[in-house]
């Protein structure tokens, strides 16, 4: 009887425990099995990640791209070209009209930093005869000393007033042609050699600019003519195209001061002074020019611009004044004045690309044969803002026959 | 003979460029953070009240920012800039060339304009428009379209003039594209909806 119980208890024992055991390992398999699956979600996400996710290479790839795409926009020195051009068409009264290849003058910009700029154009012409001429407009070394003043170095284009420096490349110049007196050999200074200091800053809220510059100044070219056995000289022109020599020793000083006394209007004064002496003789032996003495040179100028919406206005007047050679080895004696002025009125006819101009310029040299007076009419395409289609007519009146031609000008301009 | 006044200056002139050259260069140093970053609300001013007193006004999309650099140094020099306008002009310059972003579905934007706004439409225009369109809204550049004008730009509806607005737009005659945003890619759409409703609350017959 009390094994039988014994059995029994052992039995139920032993069945109680294998069922609790059997409980609780079931239990255990399934929360097992639950997390065996979330690992296994989080390993899939983890590779996911992985594969989405760029590598040590990749990233020093990127960041190398970076690197020279940095390098390329903003580096410390920046090499730039700008520019203009221009080609056209020319027809004057008693000559068959011709095309013609005007002007290439790439600019080069080089610049470090806000300190320094060096900035060169050349100026690339075709003659009549099918030669390339080639001149350097400028060369400057340009040292930006603060936010007010810049020391320019070298060849520039000269400051006395506005249009030399500004408004002369052909993408800006709403006619095809300069005004008579502000060429190559007008009453205007073209260029000089030497220093100026550069800028612009407000005075009790107006806007100012400036230049001052020293340099060596022009030279003379004096002419030769022999009547009835005698040769008598007179002074032929200017040549004020930045001469890399000072000739008489005297140096030139000048400048122009311009004041912004309201948005769109520009109102500036020019003046410079040295000496100057002459150095050739147009068809005759220089020798003849031993002893020539420096004369006073004095220029005066005065400018204005106004930009009213599509309205625009702008003049200026330049006189050139030459001394007496006081000296004892004269080649010409008697002083002489160039004189010119210009005012241009345009107007751009509003939501159209279409530009009305004009312009008058008188200008008077000491040669009665060289004096001009000129009335330009054009109207402009403006196909963009830098690409300009200029179609103009020049009524000129001269004793020279060659300058008092009447001509129709045609010119495309592109500035770069 | 010279004239006393004139010989003076002939005489003292080498001196005095000297002396100012000896006080320019003792104010010398350049910005270390160069490109300094300058105002760009001041920047559009500037560039609208120097650039057309000699030329046609370029385009700001017409070249990208490192050449912007050297242009705008070069025109420094030129134009008898300070270096604070010339870094106010770049500014905007290389602000206004920047493509625009991408804003497909906004065109529809409605009319409501004024709720969500984050800036005064008035502080907008004064910062950003107003140097082309003017105070007036004529427009102060040539091409620039005339806000008054009763069948003009403002007479086309909300949606259309913010897609412009936010695209950036070719006027037929202007000689430039307005940029996307003004050239401020800074400003949302509620500154933009809030400048439209300024502008025809100020300018609209």
């Amino acid at each position: 009887m009390n094994i039988k119980k014994l059995v029994k208890v052992v039995t139920y024992g032993t069945l109680a425990a294998v069922s609790t055991v059997t409980i609780a390992a079931e239990t255990d398999v399934e929360a097992l099995s639950k997390r065996l699956e979330m690992m296994q979600k989080e390993m899939d996400e983890l590779k996911h990640q992985i594969q989405m996710s760029a590598s040590k290479k990749d990233v020093q790839a990127v960041r190398q791209e970076v690197a020279v795409a940095r390098e390329w926009r903003q580096p410390d020195t920046l090499i730039h070209m700008a520019g203009y051009a221009d080609v056209g068409y020319a027809d004057t009264e008693s000559k068959d009209g011709s095309f013609n290849v005007g002007t290439f003058a790439p600019i080069f910009h080089y610049q470090y930093r806000d300190l320094v700029m060096l900035e060169s154009e050349l100026e690339l012409e075709v003659g009549d005869d099918g030669e390339t001429e080639i001149n350097l407009e400028y060369l400057t070394i340009d040292l930006i000393l603060n936010d007010y003043v810049t020391l320019v170095g070298g060849k520039f284009l000269s400051p006395i007033g506005q249009f030399r420096q500004n408004i002369h490349p052909s993408w800006i110049n709403k006619l095809a042609s300069a005004p008579p007196g502000f060429g190559h050999d007008g009453a205007a200074p073209v260029s000089d050699v030497g220093f100026q200091l550069r800028g612009g800053f407000p005075i009790a809220g107006i806007r100012t600019n400036y230049a001052i510059f020293i340099s060596n100044g022009p030279e003379l070219k004096a002419e030769m003519e022999e009547e009835e056995g005698e040769i008598e000289f007179e002074l032929d022109g200017v040549e004020a195209e930045g001469f890399g020599t000072d000739s008489d020793g005297e140096k030139t000083f000048g400048g122009r001061f311009g004041i912004i006394p309201f948005s769109g209007f520009e109102l500036g004064f020019s003046a410079a002074s040295g000496k100057v002496t002459v150095t050739s003789i147009e068809d005759g032996d220089s020798e003849l020019l031993d002893g020539e003495a420096a004369r006073d040179y004095d220029v005066i100028g005065a400018d204005f611009s106004w930009q009213w919406n599509a309205f625009n206005l702008r003049g200026e007047y330049v006189k050139t004044e030459v001394g007496d050679d006081n000296g004892a080895g004269t080649a010409a004696s008697a002083g002489a004045d160039w004189e010119t002025w210009y005012t241009q009125a345009s107007y751009q006819i509003p939501k159209t690309k279409l530009e009305l101009v004009t312009r008058y310029t008188d200008f008077d040299s000491p040669h009665d044969s060289r004096d001009q007076e000129q009335w330009a009419f054009g109207i402009n395409y403006l196909f963009t803002n830098n690409v300009i289609g200029k179609l103009s007519y020049e009524f000129n009146d001269a004793l020279n026959r060659d300058i008092d031609q009447d001509r129709l000008l045609i010119q495309m301009a592109y500035g770069f | 003979m010279k004239h006393p006044a004139k010989k003076y200056i002939y005489a003292h002139g080498l001196r005095m460029i000297l002396l100012f050259l000896a006080a320019s260069a003792a104010q010398f140093g350049y910005a270390f953070d160069y490109p300094e970053k300058g105002d760009f609300a001041k920047g559009s001013q500037a560039w609208a009240d120097n650039c057309t007193r000699c030329h046609n006004m370029r385009n700001p999309a017409d070249l990208r920012d490192d050449q912007w650099i050297t242009t705008a140094f070069h025109m420094r020099i030129r134009a008898g800039l300070t270096g604070q306008e010339t870094r106010d002009i770049l500014t905007f310059l290389q602000g206004s060339n920047t493509k625009p972003e991408s804003y497909e579905g906004k065109g529809e934007l409605s009319a409501s304009a004024g709720s969500g706004v984050t800036a005064s439409g008035k502080d907008t225009y004064d910062s950003t428009c107003i140097a082309c369109h003017g105070a007036n809204g004529k427009g102060s550049l040539p091409g620039v379209p005339d806000f008054t004008d009763r069948n003009g730009r403002l007479s086309k509806p909300d949606g259309e003039l913010l897609t412009n607005m936010i695209n950036g737009y070719q006027s037929k005659g202007s000689l430039m594209a307005m940029p996307a945003k003004g050239g401020n890619p800074a400003l949302s759409p509620a500154d933009m909806e809030s400048v439209l409703q300024y502008i025809r609350d100020q300018f609209a017959n």
